[in-house]
């Protein structure tokens, strides 16, 4: 089984806070995993800590078996790693096109001025996440919450990772959107991506993913399939106040 | 020609821009001239700014400096050690770039206001400090006077100035439609987005610098040589530092005309109003236009026009 990432007894603290403590977890190339918790448990900073975005105190994370924890942002996008956020970031002036340009720039100054724009490709990657044709050249700022969900797609699909860290892909979508999205998931998911999902949809995120691993507070509570996930006391305490 | 997507009115465009430019000293007098001299220097001295922040959001507050760089360079080589014009220019643009770099680069590490801070800081520390430090090249106070001039006449020094402006504006203009220019852009709206689209924003934002710098270098090269004389204050000046943010506001950040219009605009308003307001009180009056725009049409005059147009175009369909 290759694995896609290694994540080793990662340690994050903010002063006196250990907002990331001693988690270690897998997850194999092609495989989906869901990591669930309440709010504040600690989701989107073992995220940003895989992206480089926040360096961890202690722990190592391995990329298709490659120690990441020393390279920057874009060293690690390059190896096959990317994201989308809680809160979509398009470039609100940019038209989608271009958007997707972004993502599909090479990170180097020559290329990026003697180089021409892939148009067919930006076409076809806006149209792989849903948009029409017609759509291309509307500007960011026009789009609804779902279409703008669709573009960070577009726009993370474009840096050519393999591996996607989605985070709370399904906040502030309607039912439709949320269908939308996840049929998107699922098509990405038979064509061999692999997805580290975070979302508190949890009926729309148990048909997307292969497992799931539960954390409170930077803790590990559990890990396993997403029924025994879900059915671990441990979980159920911390998430719906069982007792 | 894919890089650039150029189309056909472009090029109709930029040549009835030049052929107005060029055709202007048979249409004015040498006072208008010498207005559009100083204007050309300042759309100049705002695409440099327009570049770094009107681009990326890093709002630079010390152009003056880097302008003051590129002409101190050219005066001390000139005048102290008699090198020749056509060596000191581009002396003055690489150690503009090479000075920027050193002393402002560090700051593009630092976000928003801070990054204005440290960057006005840099620009009021060289005015303290180019008196004091080695007076004997940069004349003190009094500065260095009898520049060789570089044209005679004001329709030459119009030519010039002007010929210098199209080059910068196009060179500019060109670099802007890569896609280097969509990723300054795309940084100006979102540097995190930029930097999980998985680009270096440090190397995209210190190479907007440099190119900042380097024309900020060239054209203060060139305006001290065409002013004859330089000081300390008439360079690394809070005023200079206003005429340019309020012409790119004006024309609109973010385009290549926008402070081209922007400075045009205001230098001929404040020839204007000259005779009526002889002292400072009409840096007033377009502080107060600048302040009303930036309220109603942030975006500046060419926002203004590409509504005008765009609704024209809706009409005719």
């Amino acid at each position: 089984m290759t694995l896609a990432l290694e994540v080793r007894n990662l340690v994050k603290k903010f002063g006196g806070l250990t907002a990331t403590n001693d988690l270690s977890f897998d997850l194999a190339k092609g495989e989906s995993l869901g990591l669930i918790g309440p709010n504040g448990a600690g989701k989107t900073t073992v995220f940003s800590q895989i992206m480089g975005e926040l360096r961890q105190t202690s722990g190592t994370i391995k990329l298709y078996g490659e120690e990441i924890s020393k390279l920057t942002t874009s060293e690690r996008i390059a190896k096959g790693v990317s994201r989308t956020y809680q809160v979509p970031r398009p470039f609100a002036e940019l038209s989608v096109r271009e958007n997707i340009r972004v993502g599909l720039m090479p990170d180097s100054l020559r290329e990026m001025i003697f180089g021409a724009p892939d148009r067919n490709r930006e076409a076809e990657l806006a149209q792989s996440v849903g948009f029409a044709p017609k759509d291309l050249d509307k500007t960011a700022s026009e789009l609804a919450m779902g279409d703008l969900r669709k573009l960070e797609f577009a726009r993370t699909l474009a840096t050519g990772a393999k591996l996607l860290l989605l985070d709370e892909v399904f906040a502030g979508l309607t039912s439709g959107e949320i269908g939308m999205i996840a049929e998107l998931i699922q098509d990405l998911r038979q064509r061999g991506f692999t997805f580290l999902m975070v979302s508190h949809d949890l009926p729309a995120m148990e048909p997307l993913v292969d497992r799931a691993i539960a954390i409170e507070r930077g803790t590990m509570l559990a890990n396993g399939s997403f029924a025994d996930v879900l059915g671990d006391k441990s979980v159920r305490a911390s998430y719906l106040g069982e007792s | 020609m894919r890089t650039l997507d150029l189309r056909p009115h472009h090029l109709v465009l930029w040549a009835a821009f030049i052929a107005l430019m060029l055709l202007m000293p048979q249409m004015v007098g040498n006072g208008t001239l010498r207005t559009m001299i100083f204007a050309c220097y300042l759309a100049m001295f705002a695409i440099s700014w327009d570049i770094l922040s009107g681009r990326t959001g890093y709002l630079s507050f010390g152009h003056p400096f880097l302008i003051g760089i590129g002409a101190y360079t050219t005066g001390i080589l000139t005048r102290r050690y008699g090198i020749p014009v056509e060596a000191s220019i581009p002396i003055a643009v690489l150690v503009t770039m090479a000075g920027g770099l050193i002393i402002l680069l560090p700051a593009l590490r630092i976000k928003g206001s801070y990054f204005a801070l440290v960057t006005l800081a840099v620009m009021e520390l060289m005015l303290q400090l180019v008196p004091v430090i080695r007076p004997d090249l940069t004349g003190g106070t009094r500065g260095i006077s009898r520049l060789p001039a570089l044209t005679r006449g004001a329709e030459n020094g119009y030519y010039l100035a002007a010929g210098l402006m199209l080059a910068v504006a196009l060179f500019a203009w060109l670099l802007m439609r890569t896609r280097l220019g969509t990723a300054l852009w795309a940084i100006g709206m979102n540097e995190e987005s930029v930097r999980g689209s998985g680009l270096s924003t440090t190397r995209l934002k210190s190479f907007a610098f440099l190119v900042s710098a380097g024309i900020a270098g060239l054209a203060g090269a060139f305006y001290a040589h065409y002013l004859g004389s330089i000081t300390p204050r008439s360079f690394f000046d809070i005023n200079i530092l206003f005429q340019i943010i309020v012409a790119v506001l004006i024309g609109g950040a973010g385009t290549i005309i926008g402070p081209i219009i922007g400075a045009f605009f205001m230098v001929f308003l404040l020839e204007w109003l000259r005779p009526y307001m002889p002292g400072t009180e009409r840096f007033f009056v377009y502080g107060s236009i600048a302040l009303v725009l930036y309220m109603y049409q942030p975006k500046g005059i060419m926002a203004i026009v590409e509504t005008i147009v765009s609704k024209m175009k809706g009409s005719r369909a």
